[in-house]
């Protein structure tokens, strides 16, 4: 086993299946990583199934709830008749070939958040969904084949979901549904793989910490 | 389109109390695939109760339990065409809606109240619930008894995570134990389910 794995951390998983994540954004990513990759389903799966031993083994008091099932199938009803059918989800003008997870459509679409592509560095275009109170920011990251993103470290943790193509972090491959979880204080070097265009959600606390000073004199003005 | 005809007849397929995990997923299944309002009133009486507890449990004041019991049947009966047996219990993919329905509730009236999420009063109360609850359970499937297999010190920081709904530091803080030690019996009790469930397969 190597020290990094292309699944998260288990607390992740937990935190997510019982609903205590601390803001949305890591529930959008901790459920597009889910849709995307089996093991990661799997773990969930398996977390969601002792909710549901929970929910089974819940006191079941007769008779405390003010309403019946027939109100429940009254009050579909009464809905359906009033709004026959909402259709379609509203456009959110995303491009075709962009391969978003469901998880992620439905935030975009729920929340009317567009995705503006900005320059982050040659071959590198960012769009940042949705920045926090501590300056936590989940942002799409689109990247041409054989980029270099250069040595860096971080401030805070940064988790990086590959939605499209892959990557390499040294010798490790990173594919469709792999998740890299980088702490503050690991250094990587990545490399977009030469096959195609690499598409990666991210979600990050800190900012990244270049070691190269004209790197990071860079980063004033990209805001990376 | 519903049949009217269906809800208006009653009690042929009600449920006992005592759980029958191929039971309860054959009646969601029919309420997915025919809209059927006799397994849907069977459902309501064994889950909405269960539902509503849970709730109670994860500290929502009862009024609000009502009303989000209310939205979670509602989805429920909406949303049954996407329930899949083979995949998980009717339990479990009912706690997931429960499960989101609270969510949505709580960012929503975070959100309107614009509260600090730290201030004590939104903190859980110590009421540690029986040690018996594993027991009560007289589910005969793999989850149960994966659970009740499990060691003392597993299942009491599922019961914290699950019932309560505290996140896993927060588990950490409570039972004064290091975050690695959440993490291994996390992992551990994980993997017991996930090897259980393989064998069920």
């Amino acid at each position: 086993m190597t020290q990094r794995g292309h699944v998260l951390d288990d607390t992740w998983y937990l935190d997510y299946a019982t609903g205590a994540l601390g803001t949305e954004a890591q529930n959008v990513m901790i459920a597009s990583h889910v849709e995307l990759s089996e093991e990661a389903r799997a773990r969930v799966d398996a977390l969601e199934a002792f909710g549901g031993g929970f929910l089974e083994t819940a006191d079941a008091e007769p008779g405390v709830l003010p309403f019946d099932a027939d109100d429940i199938l009254r009050k579909d009803a009464a809905e359906s008749a009033a709004a026959p059918q909402s259709g379609a989800p509203a456009s959110i003008g995303i491009d075709d070939d962009l391969p978003l997870p469901e998880a992620l459509r439905d935030y975009l679409g729920r929340t009317g958040t567009p995705v503006r592509w900005g320059f982050l560095g040659p071959g590198l275009r960012k769009a940042i969904l949705w920045t926090g109170e501590h300056g936590e920011q989940l942002w799409l990251l689109r990247a041409r084949p054989g980029v270099a993103i250069p040595h860096h470290g971080h401030r805070g943790s940064e988790l990086t979901l590959v939605l499209k193509g892959s990557f390499w972090d040294g010798d490790q491959q990173y594919m469709p549904g792999d998740v890299e979880e980088a702490y503050e204080g690991v250094e990587h070097d990545i490399r977009i793989d030469e096959g195609g265009e690499c598409v990666c959600l991210a979600l990050t606390e800190g900012k990244l910490r270049f070691d190269s000073p004209l790197l990071r004199a860079f980063q004033v003005f990209t805001g990376m | 389109m519903k049949s009217g005809k269906a809800r208006m007849t009653h009690g042929t397929d009600r449920v006992r109390s005592t759980s029958d995990t191929a039971r309860l997923a054959g009646l969601l299944n029919r309420v997915g695939r025919n809209r059927d309002g006799d397994a849907f009133r069977a459902l309501f009486d064994h889950f909405a109760p269960r539902v509503r507890s849970f709730l109670i449990n994860r500290r929502v004041a009862p009024a609000q339990a009502d009303d989000m019991t209310q939205d979670v049947m509602l989805a429920i009966w909406r949303r049954a065409s996407s329930y899949d047996p083979g995949k998980a219990s009717a339990a479990t993919w009912i706690y997931t809606i429960a499960r989101n329905v609270h969510i949505d509730h709580y960012r929503k009236t975070m959100r309107a109240l614009k509260v600090d999420e730290n201030d004590p009063q939104f903190q859980p109360p110590e009421h540690p619930l029986p040690d018996d609850l594993y027991e009560r359970s007289e589910a005969s499937d793999s989850v149960a008894g994966a659970m009740a297999e499990l060691p003392e010190d597993q299942k009491e920081v599922l019961r914290l995570a699950f019932t309560e709904g505290l996140s896993h530091s927060e588990i950490a803080d409570r039972l004064s134990v290091p975050l690695g030690t959440v993490k291994s019996r996390v992992r551990l009790a994980m993997n017991k389910l996930r090897q259980g469930l393989g064998e069920w397969k």
